[in-house]
C-alpha cells in the first residue's frame, strides 16, 4: 500500500446553487448547494431520475452546470475547458455502474487510462508508458487484488473483477477526490459488499474524499458517514447516514419503502 | 395438463398493405421494360437470331489452352502484387481517416463531415473511371492500378468501419474523458484496439475484392493479368482467354478461403 499513501492530498468539493437543464428541457438539478470536506465518505441517495448521476457528473465536468458554481480543490469547474479541464479531471477519479472498460483491451492498458492526464501524448501514441506510470498502474492493481489478471483481457473478467479494475484505473490517477456512479448496481450482493468495502478502505487508509451514488438504503447506512438525498433534482436531505431513519428515506424516495430499496432483500 | 382452447390474439392485418406494396413493385418493374413509355428495350428475339455467333466463341472457351498457362504467371503475380500493395496502403491510411469519420471517435462535427464528404465523393467514382484517368496521368502499368485499388479500398473501409463504430457502444470513452484524456489518447489506447476486428474484417475483404477487380483494370491499361486478357481477346484467341478466366477464378477462390481462415482467427 506504499503507493497509495504517497497519493496527493485530499480535496473538498463544493456546489453553490447549482442547476442543470438539459437541451431537451429536463431540469435535472435545481439550486443544489452542498459542501463536502476533505476525507469525507458521502452517499448520494435517490430514485433513478432524481439527478444523482447529473450531480456527480457536474463535479468532474462531464455535465456542465447551467448555473451556479462547482469547485473541486483549487479548480472552479463551471466553464472550464480544454487543457485546464483535463488537468482538473486528472485529479478526480471516477467509477461507473457499467465499469466502462475497453473490453477487448488487457487490464494493464485499461488501468493506464488513469494516467491520461499525467502522461505525454507522444508516449501514449507510441504505447510506451513511463516507468512511473507503469509502477502506479501495477501498484493500484495490487491494492485491489487484481495484479495476477494484469494481462487478461477485460472481457474475460467477472463483473466484480471488472469493477475492481475500474477502481484501480481511478487510483492510478492518484486522485484527490473519488466519484462513484452507482458502482454496485450491476453486481450481485456479496460482490457489491466487496466493492463498497474497497471504497471505504480507500477512504479510510488514504483519507480520500469519496462521493458515491447509490439507490440502496442499507448500503448507504452501512458504508458512508454522511448522506445526501435527492428528489426530482432538489436536495431534500443532508445528514449523517447511519442515523437516517426509514421515514427520512421515504421522504427522499417520495413513496413508502419497498423491498427493492435494500440489498439484503435481494440476496 | 388439460388441453384448454388457446386464445391467440388476432394477427395484425397488414395483408392489404403488403399486397399493395408488392403490386406497386411489380408494376414499376414491368414499366421499366416498356420502351413506349421510356423503359429499356429488351429485344429477347435477338437471342434466337444471334446465338450462333456466340456459340463458336463458347465452343472455343470450352477448350482452354493449357499450354498458354506459363505465359500468365508473371502478369498474375503482378495482379496479386497490385492487390496486396493497394490493400496494405489503404489499411494504413484507413485507420486515422475512419476514426475521423466516426462520431464517437471524433466529436467535432465539422472535421467529421469534411472527411465523410471526401470519402463519399471518392466512393461515387467508379473504379474503371479512376483507372482510365490514372493511366492517362501516370502511364500504362501497375502504378495506376495500385492507386485505383488504394482509392477504391479507402472508400469501402472508411464508410463501413466508421458506420460500425457509430453504432457500437463506447462506455470506455466516458472513463477516458473522466480521467482527463484527449480524444487522441482515448482513440489510441481504447477505441483502436476495440475496433480492430471491424478493421481487420474490411481489410481482408478489400484484399479479396482487389484480386477480382485488378483482373478487370488491366483492360484499360492498368497492369496485371487484365492486360494479357485484353490482348488475347483482341487476337480472338479465346482458348487463351479461357485459361486466363479459369486462373482468375481459382486464385479468387483461394484468396477467399485464405481470408476466411484468417478472419476466424482474428475475431
Amino acid at each position: 500500500m506504499e503507493a497509495g499513501t504517497t497519493a496527493s492530498t485530499s480535496w473538498p468539493v463544493e456546489l453553490r446553487d447549482v442547476s442543470v437543464t438539459y437541451p431537451n428541457g429536463t431540469k435535472a438539478l435545481q439550486n443544489v448547494s452542498l459542501r463536502v470536506e476533505p476525507g469525507e465518505m458521502v452517499s448520494i441517495v435517490g430514485l433513478s431520475g432524481s439527478g444523482k448521476s447529473t450531480l456527480i457528473r457536474t463535479i468532474n465536468g462531464l455535465v456542465q452546470a447551467t448555473s451556479g458554481e462547482v469547485s473541486v480543490g483549487p479548480y472552479a469547474m463551471v466553464g472550464l475547458k480544454g487543457r485546464r479541464l483535463r488537468e482538473a479531471r486528472g485529479h478526480i477519479g471516477m467509477i461507473f455502474q457499467g465499469f466502462n472498460l475497453a473490453e477487448r483491451t488487457d487490464v494493464f492498458h485499461n488501468v493506464l487510462v488513469g494516467r491520461f492526464a499525467h502522461s505525454s501524448a507522444f508516449r501514449t501514441l507510441l504505447g510506451l508508458p513511463s516507468k512511473t506510470d507503469r509502477e502506479l498502474a501495477l501498484r493500484a492493481l495490487d491494492s485491489v487484488g487484481m495484479l495476477e489478471k494484469v494481462w487478461s483481457r477485460a472481457n474475460a473478467l467477472s463483473g466484480g473483477q471488472k469493477q475492481r479494475v475500474a477502481i484501480a484505473r481511478a487510483l492510478t490517477q492518484e486522485p484527490s477526490v473519488m466519484l462513484a456512479d452507482e458502482p454496485v448496481a450491476s453486481l450481485d450482493p456479496p460482490t457489491a459488499h466487496g466493492v463498497m468495502s474497497d471504497l471505504r478502505r480507500i477512504n479510510r487508509e488514504q483519507g480520500l474524499t469519496v462521493l458515491v451514488n447509490i439507490h440502496l438504503m442499507d448500503l448507504a447506512r452501512q458504508y458512508t458517514t454522511r448522506m445526501i438525498g435527492l428528489r426530482d433534482g432538489r436536495l431534500v436531505y443532508d445528514g449523517p447516514a447511519a442515523a437516517a431513519t426509514d421515514a427520512d428515506f421515504e421522504q427522499i424516495y417520495g413513496r413508502p419503502i419497498q423491498a427493492r430499496d435494500k440489498l439484503e432483500s435481494q440476496a | 395438463m388439460t388441453t384448454r382452447e388457446l386464445v391467440v390474439p388476432p394477427r395484425p392485418g397488414n395483408r392489404i398493405r403488403n399486397s399493395l406494396i408488392i403490386a406497386a413493385f411489380v408494376a414499376f418493374t414491368v414499366a421499366t421494360c416498356i420502351p413506349a413509355i421510356g423503359g429499356i428495350e429488351l429485344d429477347v428475339a435477338s437471342i434466337a437470331r444471334n446465338w450462333r455467333n456466340g456459340a463458336d466463341k463458347m465452343l472455343q472457351l470450352m477448350q482452354p489452352n493449357f499450354e498458354f498457362l506459363p505465359r500468365t504467371w508473371a502478369p498474375m503475380l503482378e495482379t496479386l502484387q497490385m492487390a496486396l500493395v493497394g490493400a496494405v496502403g489503404a489499411a494504413i491510411v484507413s485507420i486515422p481517416l475512419t476514426l475521423w469519420a466516426a462520431r464517437p471517435t471524433n466529436p467535432n462535427s465539422f472535421t467529421r463531415h469534411v472527411v465523410r464528404t471526401i470519402v463519399n465523393i471518392n466512393r461515387a467514382v467508379p473504379d474503371l473511371v479512376f483507372a482510365t484517368v490514372l493511366v492517362a496521368m501516370v502511364g500504362v502499368g501497375a502504378l495506376p492500378g495500385v492507386i485505383t485499388l488504394f482509392l477504391f479500398n479507402i472508400g469501402i473501409i472508411v464508410k463501413l468501419v466508421s458506420e460500425a463504430i457509430d453504432s457500437a457502444d463506447h462506455g470506455y470513452m466516458e472513463a477516458g474523458r473522466a480521467a482527463g484524456g484527449t480524444q487522441l489518447k482515448i482513440n489510441r489506447v481504447t477505441a483502436l484496439p476495440q475496433s480492430l476486428p471491424l478493421f481487420a474484417n474490411q481489410w481482408l475483404y478489400s484484399l479479396e475484392l482487389n484480386v477480382r477487380i485488378s483482373a478487370i483494370l488491366g483492360i484499360v491499361g492498368a497492369g496485371g493479368i487484365g492486360r494479357l486478357l485484353d490482348e488475347r481477346r483482341a487476337f480472338y484467341a479465346y482458348a487463351d482467354v479461357s485459361i486466363i478466366i479459369l486462373e482468375i477464378l481459382v486464385v479468387v477462390i483461394l484468396i477467399e478461403i485464405l481470408s476466411n481462415l484468417l478472419r476466424r482467427r482474428l475475431v
